[in-house]
């Protein structure tokens, strides 16, 4: 099959501001845009984790990521919405390690990796969105004990798990090439996080893999688990009205 | 802006992709109608525009053609770890459950793609009488004794951390198929988890830092070539806020796993078919 020109996803300024003839071909000719997927949260409708529930819903801003904006923008929202809850997951959790024997060196390695690379991806989303299409989440746990070792690998379990999910299923919303291939590039790192942790909770185990075929989640079954652990009012506009599922026994519904 | 100083900007990529949809077209393939109009009144910026988008636009030969390539992938690896896993005294018991499950995966991905090409009138590609000894690489190398228990899972190490990168390198050429795509989305990821725990349990990382091939033979290589890419989306991660605090370059490479191309794939497991 032929190579394809890649597209590179524009940063922050482009969105609004084509700062040359050539930016503004390429934005024209490849319905340039930007973008990706959701990456998650704790997730509750999976009979293979942990059932983690959020203590939300809440009256907190309303954040409304809107998939008609163009450009797959909407999509790239989405993405940054789950990316944040995550690296202030992670950031907890690492916060958390001083003065608590909860978790092994080399346990504290991994979750410290993984907390690099969420606030990477967070970042990422936000630079590419700028400030025209940013907002700021303020997550929530209830009363999760971040220095009890199950509690915090369950949870992180779910956010994995969901942001696999998440990723997966919105991969086909996305219109740019470049777009889908970004967004591919993250998930594959939100599998890996599963993986370990999974291994971490039933090490050498079948449980780092559920299903030979990952779940693939609607937009929609997203939020509802990211709600939960945000204090504002997570709102689609303009949600996606079809959903093309993958196989599986465990992708009944989406 | 005349028409001519807009083309004489246009990206020769651009270009070459346009000239291969033309060739497409001229042999037969559908065009949009509001193209062909666009082209029949000479508005060349606005077709070209409307071109390239259509230029994503896969042809069901092309989706197939990713499929047949993902479905050689998959019989690789499941012939390696059904063979592993029936192999006399090969994996120790404790890691036998880790490996049972890779191997079921992959021979339930042989049969759910040979059930999307079957489904779309293509005739699933047949598994090859694979080498896997790699030429010679791998000598004597026959899913025997505990001896070459190592050499088994540094392989398998390298082909999962490739089959992440191929179906990585293929999925835009899904994009306007969207079952196919989420079918090979929810693939891609079970091949990362598969990926991540051959690592750890390996004593690696369960990521990929840099473009290094960690304690694998030098051969493999090819296989994380271009993991060192520090630049996404034209951002480069390193000069992100907090960047520096979060891991540098390390973690930079790590939080983005990156694609291959059909030939690069090609390439790194041509040693092991016939």
């Amino acid at each position: 099959m032929s190579e394809r020109p890649r597209l590179t996803i524009p940063d922050a300024g482009m969105l609004g501001t084509a700062r040359t003839r050539r930016d503004v071909l390429k934005m024209m000719a490849m319905g340039g845009a930007l973008v990706m997927l959701p990456s998650a949260i704790a997730c509750s409708d999976d009979d293979d984790n942990g059932g983690l529930t959020g203590p939300g819903p809440n009256t907190g801003n309303a954040v409304t990521i809107d998939f008609a904006k163009p450009g797959d923008v909407g999509v790239l929202q989405f993405a940054y919405a789950l990316e944040q809850l995550e690296a202030d997951f992670y950031t907890q959790v690492v916060n958390n390690f001083s003065g608590s024997t909860a978790f092994s060196a080399a346990e504290q390695a991994i979750l410290t990796d993984i907390k690099y690379h969420e606030v990477l991806h967070r970042e990422l989303f936000k630079a590419a969105l700028g400030a025209t299409n940013g907002f700021t989440l303020t997550p929530t746990y209830g009363n999760l004990d971040f220095k009890n070792r199950t509690a915090v690998l369950n949870a992180a379990r779910d956010f994995e798990d969901l942001g696999v999910a998440a990723y997966n299923g919105a991969g086909q919303y996305l219109t740019v090439g470049a777009n889908l291939t970004l967004a591919g590039k993250i998930v594959s790192v939100e599998a890996r996080h599963a993986a370990v942790i999974r291994d971490l909770i039933n090490p050498k185990s079948a449980d780092f893999a559920p299903n030979a075929f990952d779940d693939v989640k609607r937009p929609a079954t997203v939020r509802t688990a990211a709600q939960g652990f945000v204090v504002d009012k997570l709102t689609f506009a303009n949600p996606p009205a079809t959903f093309a599922n993958a196989p599986g026994t465990n992708n009944t519904t989406g | 802006m005349t028409t001519d100083t807009m083309i004489s900007n246009i990206d020769p990529e651009i270009l070459d992709t346009l000239d291969a949809r033309a060739s497409e077209i001229a042999q037969g393939a559908s065009v949009d109608s509001k193209i062909a109009a666009l082209l029949a009144l000479g508005s060349i910026p606005i077709a070209l525009g409307a071109l390239a988008k259509d230029a994503y636009a896969q042809t069901p030969a092309a989706v197939l053609d990713v499929l047949q390539f993902a479905l050689l992938l998959e019989h690789l690896e499941a012939e390696f770890y059904t063979r592993a896993v029936a192999g006399a005294g090969l994996i120790p018991a404790a890691d036998l459950a880790l490996f049972t499950r890779i191997r079921d995966h992959e021979n339930a991905h042989v049969t759910g793609l040979q059930g999307l090409i079957t489904a779309k009138g293509g005739t699933p590609v047949a598994r090859p009488a694979f080498d896997f000894t790699a030429k010679g690489a791998l000598a004597g190398f026959n899913f025997t004794g505990a001896g070459q228990y190592a050499t088994f899972q540094a392989v398998a190490q390298a082909f999962e951390d490739t089959g992440v990168r191929a179906y990585k390198g293929q999925a835009e050429f899904l994009i306007n198929d969207k079952p196919a795509l989420s079918a090979a989305l929810s693939i891609h990821s079970v091949e990362a988890r598969h990926a991540a725990v051959v690592r750890k349990l390996r004593g690696q990382k369960g990521w990929i830092t840099g473009n290094s091939r960690g304690d694998l033979p030098p051969f493999t290589q090819g296989v994380y070539d271009g993991e060192d890419n520090g630049t996404q989306a034209t951002v480069v991660i390193t000069g992100l806020p907090g960047a520096a605090a979060n891991g540098g370059i390390n973690a930079a490479t790590e939080a983005f796993d990156e694609p291959l191309t059909k030939a690069q794939v090609t390439a790194i497991i041509t040693p092991f078919l016939p």
